[in-house]
Parts: structure tokens; C-alpha cells; sequence
């Protein structure tokens, strides 16, 4: 029985196994690249998407479990035009991406987080993280840029 | 032998439905809750089961109530429900924290309390200490009815269990007391620590121990309280050294497991400090 799910504001029907993880489904069915399938066993993050409203592990997430969900990807911060997000503009001008290969997750978890607190602080922020792994660059960017986003008198 | 994409899933719609639907499988199904435990069960060379029965859509399992003698936790109540759910109740600070630091925020997000407890393999379940030390009652749904047992009781006989059963609720008592959670992870967040100790004390106006429960974690292939410790404490003063000395004292009572992270004594030689940290945590928090 195919499962039901909004995927970015779009209406989806998909017939996968019920078992498959939804981060596999985005990207070999809807072609959605951006969230990572990496270690597959919810210890990085770099798959995390918003599951209505918040982080998930896409890798562990059976889509068979998300009858009427509503999913979000980092495919869905850039503006159509093209124009990156706040956050995303603040990643590149903070000069915080590496490899990148963490990116698409430490967007959807920070974008979860101004959701449900507009002004966290820095130790909230760092939190928010806690399931992100990033193996090139030391974190310190990427809070800065989140800060710089969410209370700039508070970021350096 | 069923590969993952032959598995199939059937999604209850009440607890009489998913034991119905589980009794009838016998061995070949089993209950999934938030998933992030069965979803690794081939990186762990465990098989695929045949039938899996959705336990997310299921109002009974769902809400933290909490009344005056007692809360009841619904199984599939997430880590971070539990966490946000207990944040009002001082007695209660033990159990949050287990539940809203475990893990990651969005492995927190979909993790269940029963998935946590009934994992059978999973040595390092931050609730199960959390509540052996609240000295939580577990109820579980059969085919043969209702039943009501204590935490201890179930972790001891969870891999027996008939096939129909699940967890229904936790239900932990409330009284006048303090309780704390401590856990050496070797990371800050994410990883599976290395050793728990989680403690709910009464305290005697004198300010001694009038009563006091210690759960253990991570140590052992399954959580349990450490009874000497308990008995050595007993009316002492919350005093942080003096535990930590009684607990190297009573620390053979363990048979610790070995891991890749960490060997058993490794866990065992930790615990003194873990015993220190959480009787500051309960002297603090009176
Ligand atoms: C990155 C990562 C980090 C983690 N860190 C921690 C940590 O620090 N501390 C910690 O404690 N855990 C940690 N975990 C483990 C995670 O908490 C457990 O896997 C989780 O609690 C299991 O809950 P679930 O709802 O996902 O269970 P599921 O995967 O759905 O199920 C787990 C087991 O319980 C059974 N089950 C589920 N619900 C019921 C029920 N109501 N009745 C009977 N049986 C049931 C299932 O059949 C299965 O055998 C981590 C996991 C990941 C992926
Ligand atoms: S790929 Fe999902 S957490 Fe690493
Ligand atoms: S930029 Fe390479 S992993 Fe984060």
C-alpha cells in the first residue's frame, strides 16, 4: 500500500517497502540529494530532515511509520530564485563550510531549533548540535553563524 | 532468513489489535515503536522479522499523567515528551534527565520509553536505571490480559516474554524525595556511555539516608540496583567522598561486560565517580 507524505509542500505517494529509510526514499525516489545516507546508524545526522516539524534521523526512519507526514529537506531553505536562506547565507559568510557533507543536517536541526526558540542561546545552539557530527571544521563557525542568524549582538 | 524489503508492517489501531496481531504472528513478529533500535537490528547481525506491528498510532500508549501519588508514562511516550512532560516535578529530576540527555535531539524526538526498556541486548538504556532507582511498575498487555510488574521483574524476563506482549505504561510512584541521573559517555553527546548511575533517596530530617535506591547501567548486559551500596549507605549522611569510598568497596559485586568502547572493569573503575557526581547532584538539589 503506498504511504501518503508531503514532501516540501508537495502532495507524494510512494510504494517502498515499508521498511526502507525514508533517506532513501528522498533521494533514489524523489531525487531529493541533499540529507546524506552516511553511517546509516543515527550517529551523524547528516540525513536529518524535519518529520512534522522536527529533526529525524532519516536513516532509521521507516517510511512505512509516516502515513500523512509532512517532510521537510534542506532542498526547501534556498529560495526557488535560487537565493539562500538567511541561515545558509550566514554559513557561507561565516565561511563555516568545509566539505559540506554535514550541511544539509546542520541546517535542518538549527532550522528545527529557531522554530521552537527564536533566540536560543550559544549553549543551546551547541545542543541542537549534539547529534551533527562535522569531521572538517571545529564547530566554532557554525555556532557563530547560527548566533549571527538568531541575536546578532551575541555572535563575535 | 527475510530481507528488509520483504519485511511488512502493520500499523495498529488500539492494544487489543497489536497483541491480537502479534499473538496470532507468534515468534515471527514483533512490536516497533520509534524504530531507531529495530532499524539497526542487520548492523547488529539480528535478523529481519517477517512482521512488524506500528505502535506509534495507538492512543493508549501515548501521554505522561501525573497524579498525586504517582505518574504513568504511556510506552510510546518519546525521550523528549518524557523529559518536557516531568520538568514541573523536583522528585522526578532523575528521570528527566535520563530522558533529555540520552542520545541525540533527534533520536530523542521518536525513541520510546518501551522501546528503551524492552531493547533486550541493549546494555546502556539510560530509562532503565532511571526507573529501577524510581522503582517504576511496568504494565504489560497480553493475550492472557493485563498485567502489572515490577521494572526488575520485567528486564529479567523480557526475552521470555510470551509473543503478544507489550508494554502498556510505566508507572512511577511520586513521594518526598530527590533523584539524579549520572552517565560517562565518551563523547559529550550521542554515543552510548560507558556507565550510569542513577539515585532517588528519601532523606530523614537529621539529613540522613532514610531511604535510597541506586540504579545501575551500562555496567552489566542488564540494568539493576546495587543492593550493597544501597545497604552500606543507609543513614549515613549525603556525604559525596564517603559514598564514593563505599562504593569501591562493594564494587566487586559486578560482573561487568567488555565492548569496543570500553572494558568491563573500565566501567566498574568509574562507577566510584559516577556515585560521587550523583550524591552532589541529590545534596544539591534538597
Ligand atoms: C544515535 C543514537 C544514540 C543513542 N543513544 C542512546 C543513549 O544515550 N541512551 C539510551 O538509552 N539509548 C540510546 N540510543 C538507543 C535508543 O534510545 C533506543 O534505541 C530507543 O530507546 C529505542 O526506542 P524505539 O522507540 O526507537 O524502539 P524500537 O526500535 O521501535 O524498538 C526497540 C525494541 O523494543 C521493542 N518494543 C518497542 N516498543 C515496545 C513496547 N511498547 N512493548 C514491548 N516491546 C516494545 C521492539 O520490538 C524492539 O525489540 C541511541 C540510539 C541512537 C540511534
Ligand atoms: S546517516 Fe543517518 S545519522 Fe548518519
Ligand atoms: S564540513 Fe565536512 S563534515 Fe562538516
Amino acid at each position: 500500500m503506498p504511504v501518503n507524505l508531503v514532501v516540501n509542500g508537495e502532495e507524494r505517494a510512494v510504494a517502498a517497502p515499508p521498511l526502507t529509510p525514508l533517506a532513501d526514499v528522498l533521494r533514489d525516489t524523489f531525487f531529493l540529494t541533499g540529507a546524506k545516507h552516511v553511517c546509516g546508524e543515527g550517529f551523524c545526522g547528516a540525513c536529518t530532515v524535519l518529520v512534522d516539524g522536527k529533526p529525524a534521523v532519516s536513516c532509521l526512519t521507516p517510511v512505512g511509520l509516516l502515513e500523512g507526514s509532512e517532510i521537510r529537506t534542506v532542498e526547501l531553505l534556498a529560495d526557488p530564485s535560487g537565493d539562500l536562506s538567511p541561515l545558509q547565507a550566514a554559513m557561507e559568510r561565516h565561511d563555516a563550510v568545509q566539505c559540506g557533507m554535514c550541511f544539509p543536517g546542520i541546517l535542518m536541526s538549527l532550522t528545527a531549533l529557531f522554530e521552537t526558540d527564536a533566540a536560543p542561546s550559544r549553549d543551546t545552539v551547541r545542543t541542537a548540535l549534539a547529534g551533527n557530527i562535522c569531521r572538517c571544521t571545529g564547530y566554532e563557525r557554525i555556532v557563530e553563524a547560527a548566533l549571527s542568524v538568531c541575536q546578532p549582538e551575541a555572535a563575535q | 532468513m527475510v530481507a528488509a524489503h520483504e519485511a511488512r508492517l502493520h500499523v495498529a489501531t488500539s492494544v487489543d489489535d497489536a497483541v491480537a496481531v502479534l499473538t496470532e504472528a507468534g515468534g515471527d513478529a514483533v512490536p516497533m515503536a520509534g524504530a531507531t533500535w529495530l532499524m539497526r537490528a542487520e548492523l547488529r547481525d539480528e535478523p529481519i522479522r517477517p512482521l512488524y506491528v506500528a505502535l506509534g498510532r495507538i492512543e493508549a500508549l501515548k501521554g505522561v499523567e501525573i497524579a498525586a501519588d504517582a505518574v504513568s508514562i504511556g510506552a510510546c511516550v518519546t525521550h523528549a515528551e518524557l523529559a518536557g512532560g516531568l520538568a514541573g516535578l523536583p522528585e522526578m529530576r532523575g528521570l528527566a534527565q535520563a530522558a533529555g540527555h540520552a542520545a541525540t535531539p533527534a533520536v530523542r524526538a521518536v525513541a520510546t520509553v518501551g522501546g528503551n526498556l524492552a531493547a533486550s541486548g541493549f546494555a546502556a538504556a539510560d530509562l532503565a536505571p532511571a526507573l529501577l532507582a524510581a522503582d517504576a511498575e511496568v504494565e504489560v498487555a497480553g493475550s492472557n490480559g493485563t498485567e502489572r510488574l515490577p521494572l526488575a521483574g520485567y528486564l529479567a524476563t523480557r526475552d521470555q516474554a510470551a509473543a503478544g506482549s507489550l508494554i502498556v505504561r510505566v508507572i512511577v510512584p511520586r513521594g518526598d524525595c530527590v533523584s539524579a541521573h549520572t552517565r560517562l559517555p565518551l563523547r559529550v553527546a550521542g554515543d552510548y556511555p560507558v556507565a550510569i548511575v542513577s539515585m532517588n533517596v528519601a532523606v530523614s530530617p537529621d539529613g540522613t539516608i532514610a531511604d535510597l535506591r541506586i540504579g545501575v547501567g551500562s555496567v552489566e548486559p542488564v540494568a539493576a540496583r546495587w543492593t550493597a551500596l544501597e545497604e552500606a549507605l543507609a543513614s549515613q549522611p549525603l556525604d559525596p567522598e564517603a559514598a564514593a569510598t563505599a562504593a569501591r568497596e562493594h564494587a566487586g559485586v559486578f560482573a561487568p561486560r567488555d565492548g569496543v568502547e570500553a572494558s568491563g572493569a573500565y566501567r566498574v573503575r568509574v562507577l566510584p565517580a559516577l556515585v560521587r557526581r550523583a550524591i552532589e547532584a541529590l545534596a544539591a538539589s534538597r
